[in-house]
């Protein structure tokens, strides 16, 4: 992953290339933006009443929102990445010290984070519990698939299947179990 | 693909791309006509739900990891303690159906 990618000036196609960089190669390309971005968050969440480790959280919050956009196609970038989580991460957490100053004495809470779809707390179901319970194999490709986003053509190749179909049969096969179980769990 | 896993694929389809007034019309008709549609298509509509918060606690795990490894040190997820909260309403309501 070239580093050129995470600075700034962002050129008009960051976004795609920052998708396209993210899907090929997700630990090297976080671990990058997490080494370029993170030392100004904690500084600036230091200087701003904070602790490292709220630091951490309100970064790994804004890396979520980020990485949730760029997969999605709907992150519309007008600087590089690394510049657009610093953004977020600031505002995140000008929102948790005003927060702090209405509620005293709390810590920061999931609740006040503003992920793009906020997660449901809790689950209506144990969907969760069923996607723990599915084997190594089809939780990986599922999760690849639905969460991140990656092509099928790249889950073939990971799971060594022959070819995208094989790798789409296995896929509706491990939603099956998932869906199964839910739906045995709704009766 | 033997038909079920069609059905599911058509299911997806259905739910997760944008749709158009001709089909909404369409699968209105095949609801009516397939009563177990409607139940399948809530939990499929479920299980996407499931899917997108087991994913994105794994990217906060992944996260965690990088940060391990870029300055040292582990603790605890702060989401813990929501997880605990979350078991214990979910406790609270089972017993409470008991009682």
């Amino acid at each position: 992953m070239e580093t050129a990618v995470l600075l700034p000036p962002a050129p008009a196609d960051t976004a795609t290339r920052f998708r396209q960089a993210l899907r090929a190669d997700r630990e090297n390309t976080l671990t990058q933006l997490y080494r370029q971005a993170f030392p100004a968050v904690r500084t600036y969440v230091q200087q701003h009443g904070g602790t490292a480790s709220e630091a951490q959280d309100v970064f790994q919050d804004a890396v979520v929102i980020l990485y949730e956009k760029a997969v999605a196609g709907t992150l519309h970038l007008t600087a590089a990445p690394a510049t657009y989580l610093l953004a977020v991460a600031r505002n995140r957490w000008r929102q948790e010290l005003a927060r702090r100053r209405r509620r005293p004495h709390t810590a920061l809470h999931d609740d006040d984070l503003q992920l793009p779809d906020p997660e449901p707390e809790p689950t209506p179901l144990p969907v969760l519990d069923y996607v723990s319970q599915l084997s190594e194999k089809c939780r990986s490709i599922l999760l690849s698939f639905y969460y991140f986003r990656e092509p099928l053509e790249q889950i073939a190749a990971t799971h060594d299947y022959r070819s995208v179909r094989s790798a789409t049969v296995q896929k509706f096969k491990c939603l099956e179990r998932l869906r199964n179980a839910v739906r045995q769990a709704l009766r | 693909m033997r038909p079920e896993l069609e059905r599911l694929q058509r299911i997806e389809h259905y739910l997760l791309e944008p749709g158009s007034a001709p089909r909404e019309t369409l699968w209105a008709a095949r609801q009516l006509l397939d009563p177990a549609l409607r139940p399948d298509m809530e939990a499929q509509q479920l299980v996407y739900r499931g899917l997108q918060v087991a994913g994105r606690r794994q990217l906060q795990q992944e996260l965690s990891a990088i940060h391990g490894r870029l300055y040292g040190g582990t603790r605890q997820p702060r989401r813990w303690l929501q997880q605990a909260a979350a078991a214990l309403q979910q406790l609270r309501r089972q017993l409470s159906r008991r009682g």
